[in-house]
């Protein structure tokens, strides 16, 4: 197969990818300041998609990591072909598909980075993968960042309970809280673009390095960091219209102090992170903060299965994406014919996405990881809460 | 090689920048109410996520804030917990905008 059809082909498939990103990733920005009221949603989907364009091209550390640290290199360049990325980033999607439809929670970072590294090991072997890098970079940080951004929302929620907290019956102004929340999610969003589009970013450089069309060891060329600045953008705001249908339904209970305590803590994680390189999930990071800032308000419980079905399924994502991209790999292997079979089943698999998202019909169980996060905390409620159960229509909508 | 140091930096990084982003905000809300001025915000838009109140309790709540308002600080104590809420958010906004500065490489290079 012609040489820069195929990284042609790779390109654009990234780019895909990068959209459905985005797509997927509004709400981790965008659910807990839509859920306190902070922003009307219309309002929050555009900031989402302005910051992560803006984010994107703050820095560039985690598409190095992707570009020249994941797979080794030789004094001949790296050992993997355009075609093997390839097949990573068809395995990538396809599994990011099936969660998305069966409504599992799932990261499209790890997703991507298993794709690859499957589609590696299968293509060249396992020594072309950088396994200390892996391990360091992406790996432990996954297991690491959400526990830690969950202790750092629970303490930042008590703490902020505890400043405003006055005597019983004294107005505590908390609601101030939404005029920080938007500031806060704008961080968020911010921080997405620093660290998602990067990945993308990544693997097209990985691309262009594999093909010497560029130098190894480079960073992202300025067409690279636009075209995946403005795909992630238009992926987050698509994706934003899905959460402002279901808008009334099944978003998670979240107090704006609870919410602006989650949101900082997010943000300072993932921006802490992708200063250092570490190719975080914002997804799992988003909910490790509201699970943590859940825990720090009054009366709250785990529910522990269904946080155990959470942790079950990113532990999955990346051994299962390897598996899907070691698969396309074995396709690719074959010649031109495999290549051509990969692309239609990968042709195949977005046209159902699209087509899927293009309908209205989104049930509880596609929503987001985000509400399927804020699910795990239990919160007692108070008498204080009990007119939420009369019925709506009688009442005026004030909510304090 | 890993570098767990680096994980015990971001641990920590996070930490910090938390506590002191809401706890400065948090300050200033605590002090811009006992200075009378309860800040009410009203929900952008309602959604099944926000507990809707009825008027009795939304009644109840203004009283409460009217009650807040009228509290046995002199003006001039209400005053000092003004400018001490203003200097709060200030702080807590320099401390934003110092954050972005650190992660942009072109600001600072």
């Amino acid at each position: 197969m012609d040489f820069t059809l195929i990284v042609a082909l790779v390109i654009a498939l990234a780019l895909i990818f990068d959209f459905t990103n985005g797509y997927h990733d509004t709400a981790n920005a965008m659910a807990t300041p839509i859920a306190t009221g902070a922003m009307r949603p219309k309002v929050a989907v555009g900031l989402a998609a302005i910051l992560n364009l803006v984010g994107a091209f703050l820095s560039t550390e985690v598409a190095r990591t992707i570009s020249g640290g994941i797979i080794n290199k030789d004094d001949a360049g790296v050992q993997i072909t355009p075609e093997i990325i390839f097949a990573g980033l068809i395995g990538a999607i396809v599994w990011n598909l099936i969660t998305w439809l069966r409504g599992l929670p799932s990261s499209s970072s790890h997703a991507l980075f298993g794709g690859l590294i499957g589609a590696t090991i299968i293509g060249v072997g396992s020594q072309a993968v950088a396994h200390d890098v892996v391990l360091a970079k992406v790996i432990l940080p996954a297991l690491i960042a959400p526990l830690t951004v969950g202790i750092v929302a629970y303490l930042a929620t008590r703490f902020a309970y505890f400043i405003t907290r006055r005597d019983s019956g004294k107005a505590d102004g908390r609601g101030g809280f939404r005029y920080a929340q938007i500031i806060s999610s704008s961080l968020v969003a911010l921080a997405h673009g620093t660290n998602d589009a990067q990945k993308t970013m990544g693997v097209i450089t990985l691309t262009l390095i594999a093909g010497g069309m560029q130098d190894v060891g480079t960073g992202p060329q300025l067409w690279v960091i636009t075209t995946c600045a403005i795909a992630i953008a238009i992926g987050t705001y698509t994706g934003g219209w899905r959460i402002i249908r279901t808008m009334g339904r099944g978003l998670t209970d979240i107090k704006p102090a609870q919410g602006f305590a989650a949101e900082t803590s997010t943000a300072a994680t993932i921006l802490a992170s992708s200063q250092l390189g570490f190719a975080l999930s914002t997804t799992q990071v988003a909910s490790g903060s509201v699970i943590g800032s859940g825990l720090g308000r009054r009366g709250s419980t785990v529910r522990w299965g269904m946080a155990g079905q959470i942790a079950l399924g990113w532990v999955l994502t990346l051994p299962a994406a390897a598996i899907m991209g070691a698969f396309a790999a074995g396709l690719a292997l074959i010649g031109p014919m495999g290549i051509v079979l990969d692309l239609v089943i990968g042709s195949l698999v977005i046209a159902v996405l699209f087509r899927r998202s293009r309908q209205s019909r989104v049930t509880h169980d596609n929503l987001h990881d985000i509400d399927d996060a804020g699910r795990v905390v239990k919160i007692r409620k108070t008498p204080r809460k009990a007119s939420r159960t009369a019925s709506r229509k009688d009442q005026k909508k004030v909510a304090l | 090689m890993i570098d767990w140091s680096a994980f015990l930096v971001v641990a920590l990084a996070s930490l910090f920048s938390s506590a002191v982003v809401v706890g400065l905000y948090s300050l200033g809300l605590r002090l811009l109410t006992t200075s009378g001025r309860v800040p009410v915000v009203e929900p952008a838009e309602f959604t099944g996520a926000i507990t809707v109140l009825t008027p009795k309790r939304a009644a109840k709540e203004a009283k409460r804030a009217r009650k807040a308002a009228a509290g046995p600080l002199s003006p001039l104590q209400k005053q000092v917990a003004l400018m001490g809420a203003y200097a709060c958010f200030v702080l807590c906004s320099a401390a934003v905008l110092y954050g972005v500065y650190l992660i942009v490489p072109a600001l600072h290079r």
